[in-house]
Protein backbone atom coordinates (compact mmCIF):
# COMPACT_ATOMS: atom_id res chain seq x y z
CA UNK A 1 0.00 0.00 0.00
CA UNK A 2 0.95 3.48 -0.80
CA UNK A 3 2.55 5.65 1.96
CA UNK A 4 0.71 8.95 2.62
CA UNK A 5 2.76 11.16 5.49
CA UNK A 6 0.83 13.94 6.56
CA UNK A 7 3.51 16.52 8.31
CA UNK A 8 3.04 19.84 10.42
CA UNK A 9 4.89 21.59 13.24
CA UNK A 10 3.44 19.67 15.81
CA UNK A 11 1.73 16.33 14.40
CA UNK A 12 -1.63 17.54 16.07
CA UNK A 13 -2.97 19.87 14.13
CA UNK A 14 -3.08 20.96 10.65
CA UNK A 15 -1.98 17.35 10.01
CA UNK A 16 -5.27 16.37 11.85
CA UNK A 17 -7.27 18.79 9.22
CA UNK A 18 -5.22 17.58 6.60
CA UNK A 19 -5.98 13.84 7.49
CA UNK A 20 -9.88 14.78 7.45
CA UNK A 21 -9.39 16.24 4.08
CA UNK A 22 -7.63 13.53 2.63
CA UNK A 23 -9.27 10.43 3.98
CA UNK A 24 -12.71 11.84 3.10
CA UNK A 25 -11.58 12.49 -0.36
CA UNK A 26 -9.59 8.84 -1.21
CA UNK A 27 -12.41 7.14 0.09
CA UNK A 28 -14.47 8.93 -2.29
CA UNK A 29 -12.55 7.70 -5.00
CA UNK A 30 -12.18 4.47 -3.55
CA UNK A 31 -7.87 5.03 -3.52
CA UNK A 32 -6.63 3.06 -0.09
CA UNK A 33 -3.57 4.40 1.25
CA UNK A 34 -1.36 4.27 4.80
CA UNK A 35 -2.04 7.92 5.93
CA UNK A 36 0.49 9.10 9.18
CA UNK A 37 0.53 12.04 10.90
CA UNK A 38 4.18 13.61 11.52
CA UNK A 39 5.34 16.44 13.14
CA UNK A 40 8.32 18.14 10.78
CA UNK A 41 11.20 17.93 13.36
CA UNK A 42 10.70 14.34 13.85
CA UNK A 43 10.89 13.45 9.99
CA UNK A 44 14.45 11.65 9.59
CA UNK A 45 16.03 11.24 5.84
CA UNK A 46 17.16 7.89 6.52
CA UNK A 47 13.99 6.18 7.75
CA UNK A 48 11.63 7.61 5.16
CA UNK A 49 9.48 5.56 3.24
CA UNK A 50 6.50 7.92 1.77
CA UNK A 51 5.32 7.86 -1.29
CA UNK A 52 4.11 11.46 -1.02
CA UNK A 53 4.67 13.72 1.90
CA UNK A 54 1.60 16.09 2.51
CA UNK A 55 3.07 19.22 4.39
CA UNK A 56 1.75 22.60 5.77
CA UNK A 57 5.18 23.66 6.94
CA UNK A 58 8.19 24.13 4.90
CA UNK A 59 10.43 20.80 4.59
CA UNK A 60 14.18 20.18 4.97
CA UNK A 61 15.83 19.67 1.59
CA UNK A 62 17.41 16.33 2.85
CA UNK A 63 13.85 15.21 2.89
CA UNK A 64 12.56 16.34 0.40
CA UNK A 65 15.62 14.83 -1.95
CA UNK A 66 13.96 11.50 -1.19
CA UNK A 67 10.28 11.77 -1.58
CA UNK A 68 7.52 14.08 -3.16
CA UNK A 69 6.17 16.57 -1.34
CA UNK A 70 3.32 18.54 -1.67
CA UNK A 71 2.17 22.02 -0.45
CA UNK A 72 -0.73 21.29 1.40
CA UNK A 73 -1.38 24.79 3.17
CA UNK A 74 -4.69 24.79 0.03
CA UNK A 75 -6.06 22.29 1.83
CA UNK A 76 -6.62 24.59 4.83
CA UNK A 77 -7.41 27.80 3.18
CA UNK A 78 -9.74 26.25 0.66
CA UNK A 79 -8.23 28.17 -2.05
CA UNK A 80 -6.60 25.85 -4.96
CA UNK A 81 -7.61 22.43 -2.85
CA UNK A 82 -8.77 20.38 -6.08
CA UNK A 83 -5.74 21.05 -7.94
CA UNK A 84 -3.94 19.83 -4.15
CA UNK A 85 -6.22 16.56 -3.82
CA UNK A 86 -5.64 15.76 -7.87
CA UNK A 87 -1.89 15.88 -7.63
CA UNK A 88 -1.67 13.39 -4.71
CA UNK A 89 -4.29 11.17 -6.35
CA UNK A 90 -2.03 11.16 -9.50
CA UNK A 91 1.39 10.30 -7.16
CA UNK A 92 -1.18 7.66 -5.91
CA UNK A 93 -2.34 6.25 -9.22
CA UNK A 94 1.37 6.22 -10.42
CA UNK B 1 -27.44 41.90 32.03
CA UNK B 2 -25.09 40.49 34.58
CA UNK B 3 -26.70 38.55 36.69
CA UNK B 4 -28.87 36.85 33.44
CA UNK B 5 -24.78 36.68 31.71
CA UNK B 6 -24.02 35.03 35.69
CA UNK B 7 -26.57 31.96 35.23
CA UNK B 8 -25.53 31.27 31.55
CA UNK B 9 -21.92 30.98 33.10
CA UNK B 10 -23.51 28.89 35.90
CA UNK B 11 -25.25 26.90 33.12
CA UNK B 12 -22.56 26.20 31.54
CA UNK B 13 -20.85 25.11 34.13
CA UNK B 14 -22.66 22.54 35.59
CA UNK B 15 -23.66 21.01 32.51
CA UNK B 16 -19.71 20.75 31.48
CA UNK B 17 -18.03 21.17 28.18
CA UNK B 18 -18.85 16.85 27.29
CA UNK B 19 -22.66 18.05 26.99
CA UNK B 20 -21.99 21.74 26.17
CA UNK B 21 -19.33 21.83 23.69
CA UNK B 22 -20.51 19.33 21.64
CA UNK B 23 -24.08 20.79 20.93
CA UNK B 24 -22.42 23.84 19.96
CA UNK B 25 -20.38 22.75 17.71
CA UNK B 26 -23.26 20.74 16.07
CA UNK B 27 -25.49 23.30 16.10
CA UNK B 28 -22.80 25.86 14.82
CA UNK B 29 -22.40 23.28 12.56
CA UNK B 30 -25.55 23.56 11.04
CA UNK B 31 -25.94 26.96 10.84
CA UNK B 32 -23.29 27.44 9.04
CA UNK B 33 -24.30 25.33 6.12
CA UNK B 34 -23.53 21.24 7.32
CA UNK B 35 -25.17 18.38 6.52
CA UNK B 36 -26.80 17.60 10.25
CA UNK B 37 -25.47 14.09 10.31
CA UNK B 38 -21.64 15.64 9.87
CA UNK B 39 -22.43 18.07 12.05
CA UNK B 40 -23.88 15.89 15.03
CA UNK B 41 -20.73 13.28 14.15
CA UNK B 42 -18.66 16.77 14.32
CA UNK B 43 -19.92 17.76 18.33
CA UNK B 44 -19.75 13.77 19.25
CA UNK B 45 -16.06 13.50 18.33
CA UNK B 46 -15.45 16.60 20.16
CA UNK B 47 -17.44 14.63 23.27
CA UNK B 48 -15.43 11.66 22.86
CA UNK B 49 -12.12 13.92 22.85
CA UNK B 50 -13.20 15.64 25.88
CA UNK B 51 -13.65 11.83 27.47
CA UNK B 52 -10.02 11.06 26.46
CA UNK B 53 -8.41 14.19 27.11
CA UNK B 54 -9.34 14.17 30.62
CA UNK B 55 -8.22 10.39 31.33
CA UNK B 56 -5.19 11.41 30.11
CA UNK B 57 -4.19 14.58 31.77
CA UNK B 58 -5.20 12.70 35.08
CA UNK B 59 -2.42 10.49 34.08
CA UNK B 60 -0.33 13.75 33.65
CA UNK B 61 -1.65 15.19 37.17
CA UNK B 62 -1.13 11.89 38.87
CA UNK B 63 3.20 11.74 37.36
CA UNK B 64 4.43 15.30 37.43
CA UNK B 65 2.55 16.74 40.05
CA UNK B 66 4.63 14.08 42.54
CA UNK B 67 7.97 14.68 40.59
CA UNK B 68 7.23 18.19 41.02
CA UNK B 69 6.83 18.06 44.54
CA UNK B 70 10.03 15.63 45.18
CA UNK B 71 12.19 17.76 42.56
CA UNK B 72 11.34 21.32 44.63
CA UNK B 73 12.07 19.55 47.92
CA UNK B 74 15.26 17.78 46.99
CA UNK B 75 16.82 20.21 44.90
CA UNK B 76 15.77 23.43 46.99
CA UNK B 77 14.89 25.56 44.17
CA UNK B 78 11.91 25.70 44.85
CA UNK B 79 10.45 24.97 41.33
CA UNK B 80 7.30 23.76 42.28
CA UNK B 81 4.81 24.82 39.66
CA UNK B 82 4.57 22.26 37.12
CA UNK B 83 4.02 22.73 33.34
CA UNK B 84 0.79 20.88 32.01
CA UNK B 85 1.86 21.83 28.48
CA UNK B 86 -0.45 23.24 25.53
CA UNK B 87 -1.85 20.49 24.19
CA UNK B 88 -4.12 20.26 28.28
CA UNK B 89 -4.37 23.43 27.85
CA UNK B 90 -6.23 23.52 25.14
CA UNK B 91 -8.86 21.46 25.96
CA UNK B 92 -9.23 22.66 29.71
CA UNK B 93 -9.90 26.32 27.87
CA UNK B 94 -12.16 25.01 25.68
CA UNK B 95 -14.33 23.27 28.31
CA UNK B 96 -14.32 26.48 30.58
CA UNK B 97 -18.23 28.43 30.11
CA UNK B 98 -16.30 30.93 27.95
CA UNK B 99 -14.65 28.23 26.44
CA UNK B 100 -17.69 26.19 25.37
CA UNK B 101 -19.01 30.01 23.18
CA UNK B 102 -15.51 30.93 21.86
CA UNK B 103 -16.20 29.69 18.63
CA UNK B 104 -19.37 31.05 17.51
CA UNK B 105 -18.25 34.72 19.72
CA UNK B 106 -14.94 34.48 17.93
CA UNK B 107 -16.35 34.05 14.30
CA UNK B 108 -18.89 37.01 14.95
CA UNK B 109 -16.18 39.55 15.99
CA UNK B 110 -13.81 38.63 13.09
CA UNK B 111 -16.93 39.23 10.78
CA UNK B 112 -18.22 42.50 12.49
CA UNK B 113 -14.27 43.53 12.59
CA UNK B 114 -13.91 42.85 8.53
CA UNK B 115 -17.08 44.36 7.53
CA UNK B 116 -16.22 47.32 9.55
CA UNK B 117 -12.96 47.53 7.49
CA UNK B 118 -10.88 47.13 10.78
CA UNK B 119 -9.19 43.95 10.05
CA UNK B 120 -7.78 42.68 7.04
CA UNK B 121 -7.54 39.14 8.71
CA UNK B 122 -9.97 36.49 7.95
CA UNK B 123 -9.29 33.98 10.78
CA UNK B 124 -9.85 30.80 9.43
CA UNK B 125 -8.25 29.45 12.60
CA UNK B 126 -10.94 28.51 14.46
CA UNK B 127 -8.72 26.02 16.31
CA UNK B 128 -6.62 28.02 18.08
CA UNK B 129 -9.50 30.35 19.15
CA UNK B 130 -8.73 28.32 22.78
CA UNK B 131 -6.16 30.87 23.21
CA UNK B 132 -8.81 33.54 23.41
CA UNK B 133 -10.78 31.16 25.48
CA UNK B 134 -7.91 30.94 28.10
CA UNK B 135 -7.31 34.43 28.63
CA UNK B 136 -11.23 34.35 29.48
CA UNK B 137 -10.95 31.62 32.10
CA UNK B 138 -8.15 33.78 33.25
CA UNK B 139 -10.29 37.00 33.59
CA UNK B 140 -13.10 34.45 35.03
CA UNK B 141 -10.51 33.31 38.04
CA UNK B 142 -9.64 37.04 38.86
CA UNK B 143 -12.92 38.75 38.46
CA UNK B 144 -15.61 35.84 38.94
CA UNK B 145 -17.60 37.02 36.35
CA UNK B 146 -18.37 35.33 33.24
CA UNK B 147 -19.85 38.74 31.45
CA UNK B 148 -16.01 40.26 32.07
CA UNK B 149 -14.72 36.88 31.21
CA UNK B 150 -16.76 36.95 27.82
CA UNK B 151 -15.18 40.80 26.79
CA UNK B 152 -11.97 39.71 27.74
CA UNK B 153 -11.74 36.94 25.82
CA UNK B 154 -13.03 39.35 22.74
CA UNK B 155 -10.89 41.77 23.39
CA UNK B 156 -8.02 38.67 22.76
CA UNK B 157 -9.44 37.77 19.69
CA UNK B 158 -9.46 42.03 18.26
CA UNK B 159 -5.74 42.10 19.49
CA UNK B 160 -5.07 38.61 17.53
CA UNK B 161 -6.22 39.94 14.57
CA UNK B 162 -4.59 43.25 15.10
CA UNK B 163 -1.37 41.99 15.66
CA UNK B 164 -1.65 39.50 12.78
CA UNK B 165 -2.51 42.25 10.45
CA UNK B 166 0.64 44.52 11.92
CA UNK B 167 2.73 41.47 10.80
CA UNK B 168 1.17 40.19 8.09
CA UNK B 169 3.78 42.05 5.63
CA UNK B 170 7.12 40.72 7.53
CA UNK B 171 5.79 37.56 7.79
CA UNK B 172 4.29 36.67 4.46
CA UNK B 173 7.45 38.45 2.61
CA UNK B 174 10.13 36.56 5.41
CA UNK B 175 8.53 32.95 4.81
CA UNK B 176 7.02 33.13 1.40
CA UNK B 177 3.54 32.65 1.96
CA UNK B 178 1.55 35.64 0.19
CA UNK B 179 -2.14 36.65 1.47
CA UNK B 180 -1.54 35.06 4.78
CA UNK B 181 -1.24 36.61 8.39
CA UNK B 182 -0.92 34.37 11.62
CA UNK B 183 -4.03 35.72 14.49
CA UNK B 184 -2.38 32.81 16.35
CA UNK B 185 -1.27 34.59 20.15
CA UNK B 186 0.96 31.56 21.08
CA UNK B 187 3.38 33.25 18.79
CA UNK B 188 2.14 36.30 17.87
CA UNK B 189 1.11 37.14 21.41
CA UNK B 190 5.35 37.58 21.97
CA UNK B 191 6.22 40.06 19.20
CA UNK B 192 4.49 43.45 20.33
CA UNK B 193 7.07 42.78 23.52
CA UNK B 194 10.17 41.57 21.35
CA UNK B 195 10.24 44.66 18.90
CA UNK B 196 11.92 47.07 21.23
CA UNK B 197 14.46 44.23 21.99
CA UNK B 198 14.90 42.87 17.99
CA UNK B 199 15.26 46.63 17.66
CA UNK B 200 18.17 47.07 19.82
CA UNK B 201 19.78 43.47 18.78
CA UNK B 202 19.88 44.48 15.68
CA UNK B 203 22.51 47.29 15.54
CA UNK B 204 24.68 45.13 17.37
CA UNK B 205 26.95 43.41 14.85
CA UNK B 206 29.39 41.14 15.95
CA UNK B 207 26.65 39.01 17.55
CA UNK B 208 25.51 38.37 14.07
CA UNK B 209 28.58 37.71 12.79
CA UNK B 210 28.74 34.24 14.94
CA UNK B 211 26.16 33.12 12.79
CA UNK B 212 25.44 29.56 14.05
CA UNK B 213 24.11 27.35 11.54
CA UNK B 214 20.68 26.27 11.80
CA UNK B 215 20.89 22.72 10.19
CA UNK B 216 23.90 21.33 12.26
CA UNK B 217 22.16 22.30 14.98
CA UNK B 218 18.85 20.50 14.17
CA UNK B 219 20.80 17.12 13.10
CA UNK B 220 22.87 17.63 16.65
CA UNK B 221 19.34 18.14 18.53
CA UNK B 222 17.08 16.78 16.18
CA UNK B 223 16.63 13.90 18.94
CA UNK B 224 14.65 16.87 21.11
CA UNK B 225 12.20 17.48 18.55
CA UNK B 226 10.94 13.90 18.84
CA UNK B 227 8.59 14.28 22.08
CA UNK B 228 8.35 10.71 23.42
CA UNK B 229 12.35 11.27 23.40
CA UNK B 230 12.00 14.46 24.80
CA UNK B 231 9.75 13.05 27.51
CA UNK B 232 11.68 10.10 28.67
CA UNK B 233 14.98 12.53 29.04
CA UNK B 234 13.29 15.38 30.64
CA UNK B 235 11.22 12.62 33.03
CA UNK B 236 14.75 10.93 33.83
CA UNK B 237 16.34 13.68 34.79
CA UNK B 238 14.25 15.53 36.75
CA UNK B 239 13.41 12.12 38.59
CA UNK B 240 17.06 11.77 39.48
CA UNK B 241 17.24 15.30 40.29
CA UNK B 242 14.65 14.45 42.82
CA UNK B 243 16.22 11.38 44.33
CA UNK B 244 13.43 8.85 43.29
CA UNK B 245 14.39 5.35 43.09
CA UNK B 246 16.13 4.11 40.23
CA UNK B 247 12.74 2.21 39.57
CA UNK B 248 10.92 5.38 39.93
CA UNK B 249 13.59 7.28 37.99
CA UNK B 250 12.61 4.80 34.90
CA UNK B 251 8.96 4.71 35.52
CA UNK B 252 8.63 8.23 36.07
CA UNK B 253 10.69 8.94 32.24
CA UNK B 254 8.20 6.15 30.72
CA UNK B 255 5.43 8.10 32.15
CA UNK B 256 6.26 11.47 30.65
CA UNK B 257 6.94 10.15 27.35
CA UNK B 258 3.57 8.61 27.21
CA UNK B 259 2.39 12.16 28.69
CA UNK B 260 3.88 13.74 25.93
CA UNK B 261 2.39 11.21 23.17
CA UNK B 262 -0.89 10.22 24.31
CA UNK B 263 -2.47 13.84 25.36
CA UNK B 264 -1.69 15.21 21.57
CA UNK B 265 -3.36 11.86 20.15
CA UNK B 266 -6.62 12.83 21.85
CA UNK B 267 -6.48 16.61 21.22
CA UNK B 268 -5.86 15.05 17.34
CA UNK B 269 -9.12 13.79 18.34
CA UNK B 270 -10.58 17.39 19.27
CA UNK B 271 -9.27 18.76 16.32
CA UNK B 272 -10.85 15.91 13.96
CA UNK B 273 -14.06 17.50 15.27
CA UNK B 274 -13.43 20.58 14.88
CA UNK B 275 -12.41 20.48 11.43
CA UNK B 276 -15.68 20.42 9.13
CA UNK B 277 -16.75 23.29 11.59
CA UNK B 278 -13.53 24.99 11.01
CA UNK B 279 -14.56 24.47 7.50
CA UNK B 280 -17.81 24.99 6.97
CA UNK B 281 -16.98 28.50 9.55
CA UNK B 282 -14.52 29.47 6.48
CA UNK B 283 -16.59 28.85 3.52
CA UNK B 284 -19.64 30.75 4.70
CA UNK B 285 -17.13 33.69 5.79
CA UNK B 286 -14.92 33.57 2.34
CA UNK B 287 -18.38 33.35 0.44
CA UNK B 288 -19.44 36.46 1.94
CA UNK B 289 -16.38 38.56 1.81
CA UNK B 290 -15.69 37.23 -2.38
CA UNK B 291 -14.24 39.64 -4.11
CA UNK B 292 -12.91 41.50 -0.97
CA UNK B 293 -8.90 42.12 -0.21
CA UNK B 294 -7.79 40.01 3.20
CA UNK B 295 -5.39 37.79 4.74
CA UNK B 296 -5.99 34.60 5.61
CA UNK B 297 -5.61 33.89 9.25
CA UNK B 298 -3.38 30.73 9.68
CA UNK B 299 -1.93 28.53 13.15
CA UNK B 300 1.33 29.67 13.60
CA UNK B 301 2.36 26.07 13.04
CA UNK B 302 2.84 26.77 8.93
CA UNK B 303 5.86 29.19 9.89
CA UNK B 304 7.95 26.10 12.08
CA UNK B 305 9.08 24.20 9.17
CA UNK B 306 11.93 27.00 8.69
CA UNK B 307 15.71 26.31 9.44
CA UNK B 308 15.56 29.07 11.66
CA UNK B 309 12.57 28.91 13.45
CA UNK B 310 13.29 24.82 14.13
CA UNK B 311 17.00 25.52 15.41
CA UNK B 312 16.61 28.03 17.92
CA UNK B 313 13.65 26.02 18.91
CA UNK B 314 15.49 23.04 19.53
CA UNK B 315 17.93 25.48 21.58
CA UNK B 316 15.23 26.94 23.85
CA UNK B 317 14.52 23.38 25.64
CA UNK B 318 18.22 23.92 27.48
CA UNK B 319 17.62 27.62 27.97
CA UNK B 320 14.18 27.36 29.34
CA UNK B 321 15.22 24.83 32.05
CA UNK B 322 18.37 26.97 32.81
CA UNK B 323 16.30 30.00 32.79
CA UNK B 324 13.81 28.50 35.27
CA UNK B 325 17.00 27.97 37.80
CA UNK B 326 18.60 31.35 37.24
CA UNK B 327 16.02 32.94 37.92
CA UNK B 328 14.06 30.69 40.76
CA UNK B 329 15.56 33.47 43.85
CA UNK B 330 13.62 36.58 41.72
CA UNK B 331 10.53 34.53 41.95
CA UNK B 332 10.46 32.26 39.24
CA UNK B 333 8.65 28.80 40.81
CA UNK B 334 7.79 27.27 36.92
CA UNK B 335 9.43 23.70 36.77
CA UNK B 336 9.46 23.92 32.75
CA UNK B 337 8.18 20.62 31.15
CA UNK B 338 5.59 19.48 28.46
CA UNK B 339 5.61 23.06 26.76
CA UNK B 340 9.55 22.16 26.38
CA UNK B 341 8.85 20.05 23.42
CA UNK B 342 7.32 23.38 21.68
CA UNK B 343 9.85 26.03 22.01
CA UNK B 344 9.55 26.37 17.75
CA UNK B 345 5.84 28.68 18.49
CA UNK B 346 8.12 30.79 21.06
CA UNK B 347 10.70 31.59 18.01
CA UNK B 348 8.73 31.31 15.27
CA UNK B 349 7.17 34.74 15.10
CA UNK B 350 10.75 36.03 16.67
CA UNK B 351 13.08 35.04 14.08
CA UNK B 352 11.41 36.91 11.02
CA UNK B 353 12.28 40.00 13.44
CA UNK B 354 16.39 39.25 13.09
CA UNK B 355 16.36 37.36 9.83
CA UNK B 356 16.71 34.66 10.53
CA UNK B 357 19.81 34.62 12.59
CA UNK B 358 19.38 31.74 15.28
CA UNK B 359 21.91 33.48 18.13
CA UNK B 360 19.51 36.91 18.19
CA UNK B 361 16.04 34.76 17.53
CA UNK B 362 17.67 32.50 20.84
CA UNK B 363 18.87 36.15 22.47
CA UNK B 364 15.20 37.09 22.06
CA UNK B 365 13.50 33.93 23.15
CA UNK B 366 15.38 33.69 26.22
CA UNK B 367 14.16 37.16 27.36
CA UNK B 368 10.11 36.45 26.50
CA UNK B 369 10.40 33.37 28.34
CA UNK B 370 12.50 34.84 30.91
CA UNK B 371 9.51 37.03 31.83
CA UNK B 372 7.74 34.24 30.46
CA UNK B 373 8.60 32.23 33.64
CA UNK B 374 7.53 34.84 36.38
CA UNK B 375 4.28 35.22 34.38
CA UNK B 376 3.55 31.58 33.99
CA UNK B 377 4.07 31.72 38.10
CA UNK B 378 1.73 34.45 38.87
CA UNK B 379 -0.56 32.85 36.55
CA UNK B 380 -0.66 29.19 38.41
CA UNK B 381 -3.64 29.65 40.72
CA UNK B 382 -6.06 30.00 37.93
CA UNK B 383 -4.41 27.52 35.70
CA UNK B 384 -4.67 24.96 39.07
CA UNK B 385 -8.03 26.09 39.21
CA UNK B 386 -8.71 25.18 35.76
CA UNK B 387 -6.96 21.71 35.81
CA UNK B 388 -8.89 21.34 39.17
CA UNK B 389 -12.30 22.40 37.87
CA UNK B 390 -11.80 19.66 35.47
CA UNK B 391 -10.13 16.83 37.24
CA UNK B 392 -13.03 16.64 39.86
CA UNK B 393 -14.49 14.99 36.64
CA UNK B 394 -12.08 12.68 36.21
CA UNK B 395 -10.61 11.99 40.14
CA UNK B 396 -7.48 14.15 39.84
CA UNK B 397 -5.05 14.49 42.58
CA UNK B 398 -6.43 18.50 43.47
CA UNK B 399 -5.27 20.45 46.11
CA UNK B 400 -2.05 18.53 45.72
CA UNK B 401 0.30 20.50 43.53
CA UNK B 402 -0.01 23.79 41.60
CA UNK B 403 0.15 23.97 37.75
CA UNK B 404 0.82 26.42 34.92
CA UNK B 405 0.83 26.21 31.15
CA UNK B 406 4.30 27.71 29.16
CA UNK B 407 2.44 28.34 26.29
CA UNK B 408 -0.09 30.90 26.91
CA UNK B 409 0.70 32.18 30.80
CA UNK B 410 3.68 33.04 29.47
CA UNK B 411 2.48 34.98 26.79
CA UNK B 412 3.15 38.92 27.86
CA UNK B 413 -0.93 39.41 26.43
CA UNK B 414 -2.62 36.70 28.60
CA UNK B 415 -0.53 38.52 31.72
CA UNK B 416 -1.75 42.07 31.14
CA UNK B 417 -4.85 41.20 30.77
CA UNK B 418 -5.02 39.33 34.10
CA UNK B 419 -3.25 42.36 35.46
CA UNK B 420 -5.80 44.91 34.22
CA UNK B 421 -8.79 42.84 34.90
CA UNK B 422 -7.05 43.09 38.65
CA UNK B 423 -8.52 47.02 38.63
CA UNK B 424 -12.17 47.46 38.90
CA UNK B 425 -14.61 46.59 35.97
CA UNK B 426 -15.04 49.96 34.95
CA UNK B 427 -11.31 51.10 34.88
CA UNK B 428 -10.06 47.66 33.22
CA UNK B 429 -12.43 48.01 29.94
CA UNK B 430 -11.66 51.62 29.55
CA UNK B 431 -7.69 50.65 30.21
CA UNK B 432 -8.60 47.81 27.16
CA UNK B 433 -10.15 49.85 25.03
CA UNK B 434 -7.53 52.78 24.65
CA UNK B 435 -5.38 49.73 24.12
CA UNK B 436 -6.75 48.65 21.53
CA UNK B 437 -7.09 52.02 19.57
CA UNK B 438 -3.28 52.11 20.37
CA UNK B 439 -2.76 48.81 18.70
CA UNK B 440 -4.72 49.54 15.56
CA UNK B 441 -2.66 52.72 15.10
CA UNK B 442 0.84 51.35 15.46
CA UNK B 443 -0.89 48.50 13.15
CA UNK B 444 -2.02 51.24 10.43
CA UNK B 445 1.03 53.44 11.00
CA UNK B 446 4.13 51.06 12.05
CA UNK B 447 3.30 47.60 9.42
CA UNK B 448 6.45 45.12 10.19
CA UNK B 449 7.72 44.51 7.22
CA UNK B 450 7.06 47.84 5.77
CA UNK B 451 8.17 50.69 7.98
CA UNK B 452 9.75 48.66 10.58
CA UNK B 453 11.85 45.69 9.95
CA UNK B 454 11.60 46.12 6.27
CA UNK B 455 11.93 43.38 3.53
CA UNK B 456 12.28 44.15 0.04
CA UNK B 457 11.21 41.24 -2.19
CA UNK B 458 10.77 41.64 -5.56
CA UNK B 459 7.56 41.97 -7.18
CA UNK B 460 7.16 38.92 -9.50
CA UNK B 461 7.47 36.54 -6.68
CA UNK B 462 3.83 37.63 -5.46
CA UNK B 463 1.94 34.37 -5.93
CA UNK B 464 0.47 31.90 -3.55
CA UNK B 465 -2.78 31.07 -2.13
CA UNK B 466 -5.57 33.70 -0.77
CA UNK B 467 -5.69 37.97 -2.47
CA UNK B 468 -2.26 39.61 -2.36
CA UNK B 469 -1.76 41.53 0.61
CA UNK B 470 -2.92 45.26 0.54
CA UNK B 471 -0.54 46.45 3.31
CA UNK B 472 -2.24 48.79 5.64
CA UNK B 473 -1.64 52.67 3.98
CA UNK B 474 -1.09 55.49 6.15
Amino acid sequence: MKKVYLVCATGIATSTMLRVKIEDYLEDHGIEADIRQFRVAELNASRLDADVIISTTSIPDEIRERATVVDGIPLITGQGDKEVLQKVVDILNS
Amino acid sequence: MESFLASVGDFLNSVGPLIVLPVVITLLGIILGQRPDRAFRSGLLTAVAFVGIFLTVGLLGDTVSKIGQDFAKATGTGLSIIDIGWPAASALAFGTPVGNLIIPIGILINVVLLLLGLTQTLDIDIWNFWHMAFVGAIVQFVTGSFGLALIAAAVSMVIALFLADWSAPLIQKYFKYPGLSIPHLQSAGYMLYAVPFALVLNRISFLRKLNLDPDTIRRRLGVLGEPIVLGLIIGILLAALARQSVVDVLTTGVNIAAVMLLIPRMVSILMEGLTPVAEAARDFMTKRFAGRKFHIGMDSAILIGNPAVIASGLLMVPIEIALALLLAPLGNQTLPFIDLADGVFVTAMLAPLVAGDVLLTVILGSIVMGTGLIFTTLLSPAVTQMVTAAGSAVSLPSGYASYTVMSDAAIPVTYVMYYIFQSPAILALIISAIALVLLYFLKARFPLGERLFRIDVPSDSDEGVGESAAPASD
